[in-house]
């Protein structure tokens, strides 16, 4: 299982990147990031890209910044090192749960937040965690930078808004107050994800949900929001029967393609479970805080 | 599709390969430097047969390609005994019987090189879930979970001989 | 059934004191493992080493209607390109142990036709793999397809598409045994109960694949195969006949395996093409399956079946007969025949009394890979099914399963069951009360309790069921009433060498390193004979062309034929020793005893020669003896199967194929998540009884990774065809393997009843815990859902199947 031949270039600045993809664009140009996802489509042949623009050295796609409203992760962080991350465990503490659930750490080592999102797998974490995070993906490409909120950007099964001609540069996730967690269902340890449930909410001092963003990877052709669930929550104090219901708002207008982990009926199954799980699991931190 | 000139630093030594782009690591280290301990088991990331360390964390070789570690410094099991003394990993391995057929042993251990790097006394509980991340298809884990376990205590026990404290 | 008169070989005595034998003593096979030097059949290079790839159907049945190579012949560093028809001129048939190879015909790469996706249709040699794969992107095949036919019961049809036109059928083998009378047992019994299962195929997955390395010397027409395969040498004529060599021109030296579990049992497709390609392009040619190429073509999918079956018993649940008829899913070629089946038949009747037993088995093509051999060679089938029964009996009449099983254990030994076959010993209670009590079984059972009461719903799994080792020659044969070969041969050979400084070398022919321990075993077992220190045992290993015959490793046999092996050389050794010792000490042998690493007289201990005393004079003071004497001290032993007998001529006794019986119970305790189908371990106790052991750490380890195994059977691992043939679980993204997150850490116990008949009493234990799990975690489960109302009968146990069972029992949302 041995990649195809290509073209390769080490570019070391943002712009360079943009120049390649732009020449070299009936070449079936890919920039790799960590190459978790690529090489192994690469292997087995799946992608064969006529040159690969190596974004590893490109200055600027590396550093967590961290102000006062948001948190800034550079498209080549890697994720091992943003889970490690202080500032991303204090801003951030569902990415940092979710990327627990990302391979292993051997994969995570290599592999970074940018090129996770941007593949858009639909069965992946980061992109459920990024939706219910309500972050803001920046592009850059030859026509300049556009700021793309993470609900426009996953358009489909590998698909997302980034032209061919542009990249992913940082991450932009707000800083919000609230509880959080982040649950799967896989077949085995680090496996890729049957259904996960990434939860983000706040919860008031009388128990009162007063704000819910609730994202499901594995059931549909990106990774979706659960507003129906979300609109069910906010502004009550959630019971056992009330989560119940709440989630069957969002399950019933799911109809996941069956495969060979597990049938529509199944996934179905396993999303009720984990939505459910994944709001209990919150609230219980956001019943601890107070 | 032009070779490249890279510089590895593997196992201390700084060597440079001429590679193909799409040349994997795996097989450079393996066919060009001729260490073969590194192995290859699906080439596509999920069983850790391939896995070594980058600047001092684990990666899958397999799924690297050579330029990408360019600059890098690597680790492989060839590195681990020092001349006829094995590392307290390999020798732990030894006696606790943690493999059977050997071929994710290299993989193996070079990731139980990296848990014990992180943290000198991990829990039992936490060994076997970062294990999780090589499949051995012989052992059924229990006995590699035990020798990484033992490795620590000896490490700990040899770390504060060398401090002057007693273990 | 032990009412017929058997013959039987003497019953041994064993050597009570035992110094080495027991003791788990640190691998000698480790260091270099550990090291990173294997040495596996990757690491080889060889100088103008080339390397194959193979291109792969992607149609699961179709005419081949051309193929054009130009492209890829001319395309950069290709030196070969070979199709399936230039194949069929350079290389004859494969060889098949299948009931009709004449109309079943399987080559190294396919001829006319594909039957599976995945199968060769040609070969493309370069200077490496990745220009050899370049290549192969080159070659056009047209196809002309043929509608698959992809599900066992369906192939049956009259009307079905044939897998092989000249078979006539897609059943390539049918027969139904009668070992007593079942009609009547049937007739008389208070209660039947009966079943429906499905096991669907898994394999072995080592995480090393197979190949070899051929080097084809033109100047003398040999061809030298590293590979790491070696089993059977003395049906290597076989390999030569294929590879169109003479038979004393083919060598085949065995590599260290990363794993086999049974998969590389007599691989010989891969060692067939390579020596194909190093003859066509006259220099080494390595081919190395990737593992797109092992799941889809490595010839070793494990047994897929349907069992439609029934058990008869009394109403205190006393079993007398079992009915069983089998549908085996074979794919699209039959390399073993029905040996699975023999396995089987060994032990079906598991450790109960039942008086009578017919089995009727069809075997049946379809267009998948064919089955191989996976640890078991489908005898852990036939326990799971055993134990389904059990368990639904015991539902059945309301009795513990704890109970039903003692009302129904063999505890006379020597026991001969229905189908002929022997078990030489045994102590059932004993392994079935020490694993309750390692497994805490009262405690779990009180843990359930509760927890149903809190909707959570745990079971436990308590199964008891045997695990033979070392097979006959005859279960290959006893299929037919007129075989075309009934072959009485399954020897392993050892040659033991004592140099001049008394150091002692060994001598493996086939017993190739799977991962099994074949060279601690054979040290131990030296070190046990001559009182030296199994590290300083030299083995080494030999090429089958000046080898010894041997079988290798299958049927948990290796450790058993070494023994036996190595106490047949040694015993020959101390025969020469002693003659020498006699003679230097000028005392008479029958004065003489071995004490300690020496000959010493009796009484007066000082009065001695040390085998290195011994061993240089013998080699080089040949004027101190008589003149028969030869200089050296080396003997070899050819060990036969020190039990077999023949099967009946009417098959109403198989005779004996398998009498070493070792035994076991297995506990797991499971939680199963209702409402995602999931299963979690809360607890597995597993105690196995395998005769003397020679390396208790070395067996449990077998244990722990077999379960593993077994754990990946019973809930994670098939082989998926879908309705068009397409493999869809072609990858590890799509065949999960259990991590250490899956697999608990048993409470291993060991009960040791030694065999009577071999040496120390050993029995063979290297496939016993794959041979239990899958068995076990059936009934766990089916013991957690019991409450609901469900019940598992189809591996594996994915979420899929038990949220489907659970949906049908009415638990949907």
């Amino acid at each position: 299982m041995k990649p195809p031949a290509f073209d390769y270039a080490a570019p070391t600045q943002v712009a360079e990147v943009i120049d390649l993809l732009t020449a070299h664009a009936d070449a079936d140009p890919r920039v790799i990031a960590g190459g978790q996802s690529l090489v192994p489509l690469m292997n087995f042949r799946l992608a064969q890209p006529g040159i690969l623009i190596d974004l590893q050295h490109v200055s600027g796609l590396s550093d967590i910044r961290l102000t006062d409203d948001e948190l800034v992760i550079g498209a080549m962080v890697r994720q091992s090192a943003a889970e490690e991350s202080a500032d991303v465990r204090a801003a951030a503490p569902l990415l940092v749960e979710a990327l627990g659930y990302v391979a292993h750490l051997p994969i995570r080592n290599s592999g970074t937040i940018g090129g996770s999102i941007a593949h858009a797998d639909p069965s992946a974490e980061l992109p459920a965690a990024v939706l219910a995070l309500d972050a803001t993906m920046t592009t850059a490409g030859p026509r300049g930078e556009r700021r793309i909120p993470a609900a426009e950007f996953f358009q489909g099964p590998f698909a997302t808004a980034l032209q061919p001609d542009e990249i992913l540069t940082e991450l932009r996730i707000p800083r919000r107050a609230g509880a959080h967690a982040f649950v799967e269902f896989a077949r085995t340890h680090g496996s890729f994800a049957v259904v996960a449930v990434a939860v983000d909410i706040a919860v008031d001092d009388a128990g009162t949900v007063t704000r819910a963003a609730i994202a499901l990877s594995g059931v549909g052709a990106t990774a979706i929001r659960a507003t129906a669930t979300e609109d069910a929550l906010v502004g009550t104090a959630p019971d056992a029967e009330s989560i119940r219901s709440a989630v069957a708002a969002t399950v019933a207008v799911l109809s996941p393609a069956g495969d060979v982990h597990g049938s529509s009926e199944t996934k179905v199954d396993a999303a009720r479970a984990y939505l459910r799980r994944g709001i209990e699991l919150a609230l219980d931190r956001a019943a601890n805080r107070r | 599709m032009s070779s490249r000139d890279i510089r590895l630093t593997v196992n201390g030594k700084t060597v440079s390969v001429s590679v193909e782009p799409r040349r994997l690591l795996v097989d450079v280290l393996r066919e060009q430097l001729g260490l073969t301990g590194t192995h290859v088991g699906c080439e596509h990331g999920v069983c850790g047969t391939c896995t070594v360390l980058r600047d001092g964390r684990s990666i899958r070789s397999c799924t690297t390609f050579a330029v990408q570690a360019d600059g890098a410094e690597i680790r492989t099991v060839e590195g681990l005994a020092d001349g006829p003394d094995l590392h307290p990993l390999q020798d732990a391995f030894w006696e606790k019987q943690s493999l059977q057929c050997g071929y994710c042993t290299p993989g193996m251990l070079m990731r139980c090189v990296e848990i014990l790097e992180r943290d000198l006394d991990p829990s039992p509980e936490s060994v076997r879930e970062q294990v999780a991340s090589n499949l051995c298809r012989c052992t059924g884990y229990k006995n590699i979970t035990e020798a990484v376990c033992a490795a620590a205590e000896t490490m700990r026990a040899s770390s504060g001989a060398h401090l002057g404290v007693s273990s | 059934m032990t009412a017929v008169e058997r013959r039987t070989p003497p019953v041994r005595t064993h050597k009570p004191d035992r110094k080495w034998v027991g003791k788990s003593i640190r691998r000698v096979e480790d260091p270099k493992f550990l090291l990173g030097r294997g040495g596996y059949i990757g690491d080889m290079t060889l100088p103008g080493m080339l390397h194959a790839a193979v291109l792969r159907s992607p149609m699961p049945h179709a005419r081949i209607v051309s193929i054009d190579t130009s492209a890829a012949e001319t395309a950069p560093g290709v030196h070969a390109v070979i199709t399936g028809a230039r194949a069929a001129e350079l290389t004859d048939p494969l060889p098949d142990f299948g009931p009709n190879p004449a109309a079943h015909t399987w080559r190294c790469l396919a001829l006319n036709k594909v039957r599976y996706v995945g199968e060769g249709v040609a070969v493309v040699v370069a200077d490496d793999r990745y220009l050899a794969e370049d290549a192969l992107a080159l070659i056009d095949v047209e196809y002309e397809a043929i509608p698959p036919v992809v599900d066992a019961l369906d192939a049956l049809a009259a009307d079905a598409p044939l897998v092989h036109d000249d078979l006539g059928s897609n059943c390539a083998y049918e027969r139904s045994f009668d070992f007593g009378d079942v009609d009547g047992d049937f007739a008389r019994a208070d209660v039947v109960v009966s079943d429906h299962l499905r096991w669907r195929r898994s394999g072995g997955q080592p995480l090393e694949t197979v190949g070899a390395v051929a080097d084809f010397d033109h100047a003398n027409g040999s061809v030298q195969i590293h590979t790491n395969s070696l089993s059977f040498t003395s049906y290597l004529f076989m390999v030569a006949g294929a590879l169109k060599v003479p038979t004393n021109r083919l060598d085949i030296v065995a590599t260290p395996a990363g794993g086999s579990f049974g998969t590389k049992l007599f691989a010989t497709k891969p060692a067939v093409i390579a020596g194909m390609c190093s003859r066509a392009v006259g220099r080494p040619v390595m081919y190395l399956e990737d593992r797109l190429d092992n799941m889809s073509n490595c010839d070793h999918h494990g047994s897929d079946r349907h069992y439609d079956v029934r058990l008869a018993m009394t109403r205190e649940g006393v079993f007398t007969a079992i009915d069983i008829d089998t549908v085996d899913d074979y794919g699209a070629y039959i390399q073993f025949g029905v040996g699975h089946h023999g396995n089987a038949l060994a032990q079906v009747v598991g450790p109960y009394t039942i008086g009578s037993v017919r089995y009727r088995v069809r075997a049946v093509l379809t267009n998948k890979n064919q089955q191989g051999a996976y640890r078991g060679f489908g005898s852990e089938v036939n326990n799971w099914m055993l134990e389904q029964l059990v368990e639904r009996a015991a539902r059945e009449l309301g009795l513990d399963p704890v109970e039903i099983r003692r009302r129904n254990f063999i505890r006379e030994f020597p026991y001969f069951i229905p189908t002929g076959n022997v078990y030489d010993s045994g102590d059932y209670d004993a392994v079935l009360d020490k694993t309750l009590e390692l497994g805490r079984y009262e405690h779990w059972r009180a843990v359930q309790a509760k927890a149903r009461e809190e909707g959570r719903y745990i079971g436990i799994g308590v199964i008891s069921a045997q695990e033979r080792s070392v097979f006959s020659a005859t279960e290959f044969w006893f299929w037919f009433d007129e075989p075309g070969a009934p072959v009485t041969s399954m020897p392993e050979s050892v040659t033991l060498k004592v140099d001049a400084t008394g150091s002692i070398t060994a001598t493996l022919y086939s017993c190739a390193f799977w991962g099994n321990s074949p060279e601690t075993m054979v040290a131990q077992l030296v070190a046990e004979e001559f009182d030296c220190d199994p590290h300083d045992v030299s083995i080494v290993y030999q090429g089958s062309r000046n080898g010894l015959p041997a079988t290798g490793p299958g049927g948990s046999r290796t450790t058993v034929m070494l023994a036996g092996a190595v106490e047949g050389a040694s015993s020959k050794i101390k025969a020469k020793a002693l003659r020498a010792a006699a003679h230097l000490l000028e005392a008479n042998a029958d004065d003489l005893e071995w004490v300690d690493g020496g000959f010493q007289v009796k009484g007066v201990p000082e009065q001695r020669k040390s085998l290195g005393d011994i061993a240089i004079m013998l080699h080089l003071f040949k004027h101190s003896f008589d003149e028969d004497v030869e200089s050296g001290l080396e003997e070899s032993k050819v060990f036969d199967h020190p039990y077999t007998t023949m099967p009946s001529a009417d098959r109403k006794d198989l005779g004996v194929f398998y009498p070493f019986m070792g035994h076991a119970c297995h506990i797991p305790v499971v939680e199963v998540d209702v409402e995602t189908g999931s299963v979690i371990f809360l607890d597995y106790a597993a105690v196995h009884d395998c005769g003397t052991l020679v390396n208790p750490r070395s067996l449990a380890g077998h244990i722990q990774g077999g379960t593993a195994q077994g754990i990946g059977t019973a809930l994670y691992e098939e082989f998926v065809y879908d309705a068009e043939g397409q493999l869809v679980t072609a990858s590890y993204l799509d065949y999960p393997i259990p991590t250490a997150m899956e697999v608990p850490e048993l409470k291993i116990g060991h009960v040791e009843t030694p065999s009577p008949w071999t040496p120390h009493g050993i029995k063979g234990g290297g496939e016993g815990g794959r041979m239990m799990a899958p068995a076990a975690i059936n009934a766990a489960v089916n013991d957690a859902l019991a409450p609901l109302g469900v019940r598992l009968t189809e591996l594996p146990m994915t979420p899929d199947r038990i949220r489907a069972a659970l949906r049908a029992a009415g638990h949907g949302a």
